[in-house]
């Protein structure tokens, strides 16, 4: 605070207005891209079978997930909320896709939108009872998680639904090379970083997660905001649902049941703040290679799979503790 | 060490020479202060004096940058708030802070509940016993098990005394103990300082309430912009002097100069805007070039009638017309867009500003429609970097770049930004509330002169909310008086040149003392 205070005031020079606003926080992006080349080189180094184009379409098509299920998160960490029913919406949107195909015989350009339809219907009841009756949103998601986890159960008895076999298309298949999933997921990526930078809607989406009451006091229908990005939130986890039948072949309905701690490592990881207002979208990307490349070299490494969860939790703390101390360090510099 | 210590009662609290600062403000300057044992010592001041910088000076919470204390003859330099209360100081909140699911006897022993367990499990019986005796002494007739969720008030204050009692304090700071108690209530408040007088127990008290203080204080202390302008005895202590020395006389008393208002063009005309317990049937006029100050304590219904007002609370009943037509404002939205009223909040941390943000988008949000381009619907940073760029400029604002943390500027500059921000939208009527608080003079100075500009060069109609009556007095062209949520008074003809800052506030202090 005391820079501008102590400048002496005669030689005041004119500001600088060349910069703007440091959405995307350099050093941090920096960091993760770092992390994310050394990873790949170890991994490399170990392994005969990485470098392999297969190997590499399998790995973009895992990185492509992690980042949509991550967005689908950090849309409702960025308006200061969470969704914990992100895994639990795929799981039922991958059961309503099965009923669709198995049990009503549609085709997939109608099956595909009822489900989509599902995701923005479960994200909206979230969202509106978040903004209506002033429920946090941490309660409100952990028991529509619950209620989702149990109907999925109920209704599928646990057994996966057969599906079209030409719906794989988009999830088995790759364009020159590269998975169709991860150009799709790159698309919705860069649409997103769009959004964030260069819309009102998204900016208010930033304003909202930074100061609730100041967003309000100036005009932004917050409630309205929070509301959306919980649409998106849930449009997203069912497009991911939608995208794992089409790679795996089939609605397996314990689709979606990793996917809630995935949501939040790659989240953090990737520098979406979790007080709101502060998303990075090269963060998210180079976070969903880092998370993928590290249960890969776990793999490899033939590490115990029973103790990846411990790995993971580590990892998301490790995050969070570098930025706090990059924090206490920034303002013990503010001090001196 | 300290000089005088002979002649200090024992159990005597002193001050010597304490300063204080925070970036841009000297909140504290070179104060020295007696506090005596069995007496009541009232600290008075305007807001932002310095008044709860002592406060916190004295119970740790904050430390001093220079100067001593001493607590009944040795050094007192506690760096915690858990240091002061082991020597016996204990401070009562304004805010209430209780525990409000667990009993009365918790909230008492709260930090004691070990003394009264064996092997780590509470022995209910003694705790209750315990926590009887300070309830009957503060004069809390209940049974010990009682959940505080459900008592008023005044029964959480008594609670919060009683805790200092428990914990052995011999000096209690009350800061605006009655803000939350009816009259009756603050009587047997009042009661129960008295016992407290008798055991020798130090009573350092903040209050507003001029006739509370005369009540039951023995001294009084006032400070201005963080000095201490004199301590007297209440009893020699004139009513008007006391006023006078919160309120001061120097070159803020000045009228800026003299204001042109078009009494012709009424902008907004409020009639009756009523809503529970915020505002009672507010009424008035507000004209073009027009800076109309709204004096009163906090609480007393001018920031809750702002509110209602950009729709940020609703309404009850009452009409609200801008420009001669009837305005429906439903939201905060509907305020700033349709009819251009803009408001600039009281707490610029908390309500105003994003300060994890930057300049640039604490500036521009309330214009990003209005930028976008027509296809691709995006913001365009060209037009937001110069509105931006400009509003600094004109402003002052002194920032590295736009790019700049709002975080890292001075209260002074953050201030400019939470004005400017309505400026660059255009607004034809700008509600400003307290805007200077938590500023240093040079940057009041500015923000007083950029006001002034806005209504006499670009003739907006200005609201004014303070608490500092030298501001009010020195800006506005008529100021309206609030208490108890309504329009007590009104103050005209500010520009006429035979009405001395003196006799506008001994008006000002006459309408108030009416109805106290």
């Amino acid at each position: 605070m005391q820079e501008t205070e102590l400048r002496p005031k005669p030689t005041e020079t004119a500001p600088d207005f060349s910069k703007t606003s440091k959405r995307f926080r350099g050093g941090r992006a920096l960091g993760l891209l770092i992390g994310t080349v050394v990873l790949f080189g170890a991994i490399a180094l170990v392994s005969d079978t990485f470098l392999k184009p297969y190997t590499m379409f399998i790995i973009a098509r895992q990185i492509a997930f992690s980042i949509l299920i991550a967005l689908s998160q950090a849309v409702c960490l960025v308006v200061g909320g969470m969704n914990l029913s992100v895994g639990a919406i795929g799981s039922m949107a991958t059961v309503i896709l099965g009923l669709c195909f198995q049990e009503l015989k549609l085709n997939a350009w109608l099956a595909v939108p009822i489900t989509l339809i599902f995701g923005v219907v479960s994200g909206a009841i979230n969202g509106l009872i978040i903004t209506r009756l002033r429920i946090n949103s941490f309660i409100v998601t952990l028991s529509l998680m619950f209620v989702y986890m149990g109907l999925r159960s109920g209704i599928s008895g646990g057994s996966p639904y057969i599906i079209p076999q030409d719906f794989g298309f988009i999830g088995q298949n790759a364009i020159f090379g590269v998975s169709w999933i991860f150009v799709l997921v790159c698309l919705i990526l860069l649409a997103t970083g769009y959004m964030f930078s260069y819309t009102v809607f998204g900016r208010h989406m930033l304003a909202t997660g930074g100061n609730e009451n100041a967003a309000r006091l100036c005009g932004i229908a917050t409630d309205a905001i929070v509301f959306r990005a919980h649409v998106i939130s849930g449009l997203l986890a069912a497009l991911a649902a939608v995208l794992w039948a089409s790679m795996i072949g089939s609605c397996a309905p314990e689709t979606g049941d990793s996917w809630l701690i995935g949501s939040f490592a790659v989240s953090i990881i990737g520098g979406t703040g979790l007080n709101g207002g502060v998303i990075s979208i090269a963060g998210i990307f180079l976070g969903g290679a880092i998370f993928v490349l590290i249960n890969y070299g776990l793999i490899e490494i033939k590490a115990n799979p029973y103790f990846a969860n411990s790995f993971l939790g580590a990892l998301i703390l490790l995050a969070i503790v570098l930025d706090r101390i990059r924090e206490i360090v920034g303002e013990s510099k503010h001090k001196s | 060490m300290i000089a005088s210590d002979k002649e200090l009662p024992t159990g005597s609290l002193a001050l010597r020479r304490i300063s204080k600062s925070f970036p841009g403000v000297r909140a504290v300057d070179n104060v020295s202060l007696d506090f005596y044992p069995g007496k009541i010592h009232a600290l008075m001041g305007e807001n932002g004096a310095g008044k709860s910088t002592v406060m916190k000076l004295i119970t740790g919470i904050y430390q001093p940058d220079s100067g001593e204390m001493s607590f009944n003859g040795k050094r007192l330099a506690p760096r915690s708030y858990r240091e002061s209360l082991a020597m016996g100081i204990d401070i009562v909140h304004q805010e209430i802070q209780v525990v409000p699911d667990a009993s009365v006897a918790e909230n008492i022993m709260l930090d004691k509940l070990s003394l009264v367990s064996t092997g780590g499990l509470v022995n209910w019986r003694r705790l209750y016993e315990e926590a009887s005796a300070f309830m009957q002494e503060v004069g809390l007739d209940l049974p010990p098990s009682t959940v505080v969720r459900q008592l008023s008030a005044a029964h959480k204050q008594l609670i919060q005394i009683a805790r200092a009692l428990a914990a052995r304090a011999t000096v209690i700071l009350l800061d605006e103990p009655t803000s939350s108690l009816s009259l009756n209530e603050a009587d047997n408040l009042f009661k129960l300082f008295d016992g407290l007088k008798k055991r020798d127990v130090t009573l350092i008290y903040v209050s507003h309430k001029i006739e509370e203080v005369y009540r039951i204080a023995d001294t009084i202390s006032v400070m201005r912009d963080g000095k201490l302008i004199g301590t007297r005895t209440s009893a020699e202590l004139e009513r008007r002097e006391l006023v006078r020395m919160m309120i001061g006389r120097d070159l803020r008393e000045q009228r800026i100069g003299p204001s042109e208002v078009n009494e012709r063009r009424i902008v907004l005309k409020v009639e009756a805007l009523t809503k529970a317990r915020k505002c009672r049937a507010i009424s008035f006029e507000l004209h073009e070039g027009e800076i109309l100050g709204f004096y009163g304590l906090v609480g007393s219904g001018r920031t809750e009638f702002a509110r209602v007002l950009i729709g940020e609370d609703q309404a009850d009943s009452g009409l609200v017309y801008v420009n001669g037509k009837k305005a429906a404002i439903n939201r905060v939205s509907d305020a700033l867009f349709r009819y251009k009223i803009g408001y600039v909040t009281e707490n610029r941390k908390e309500e105003g500003l994003f300060l994890d943000d930057s300049v640039l988008t604490n500036l521009t949000l309330l214009v990003w429609n209005k930028m976008r381009h027509p296809l691709t619907r995006a913001i365009s940073r060209k037009k937001e970097q110069e509105a931006a760029g400009k509003m600094v400029s004109a402003l002052s604002v002194r920032t590295r770049s736009l790019a700049d943390l709002v975080a890292n500027l001075s209260g002074g500059n953050q201030q400019k930004i939470s004005i400017g921000r309505w400026l660059l939208a255009d607004c034809d009527i700008l509600i400003i509330d307290e805007p200077t608080v938590g500023v240093d003079v040079g940057a009041k100075e500015q923000i007083h002169q950029l006001i002034w500009n806005l209504a006499r060069l670009e003739r907006k109609a200005i609201i004014l909310i303070s608490s500092e009556m030298a501001e009010v007095i020195r800006l506005s062209s008529r100021i309206l008086i609030f208490a108890d949520q309504q329009i007590i008074g009104e103050v005209t003809r500010l520009d006429d040149e035979e009405r001395s800052y003196r006799k506008v506030r001994d008006e000002i202090g006459n309408l108030l003392s009416a109805i106290h």
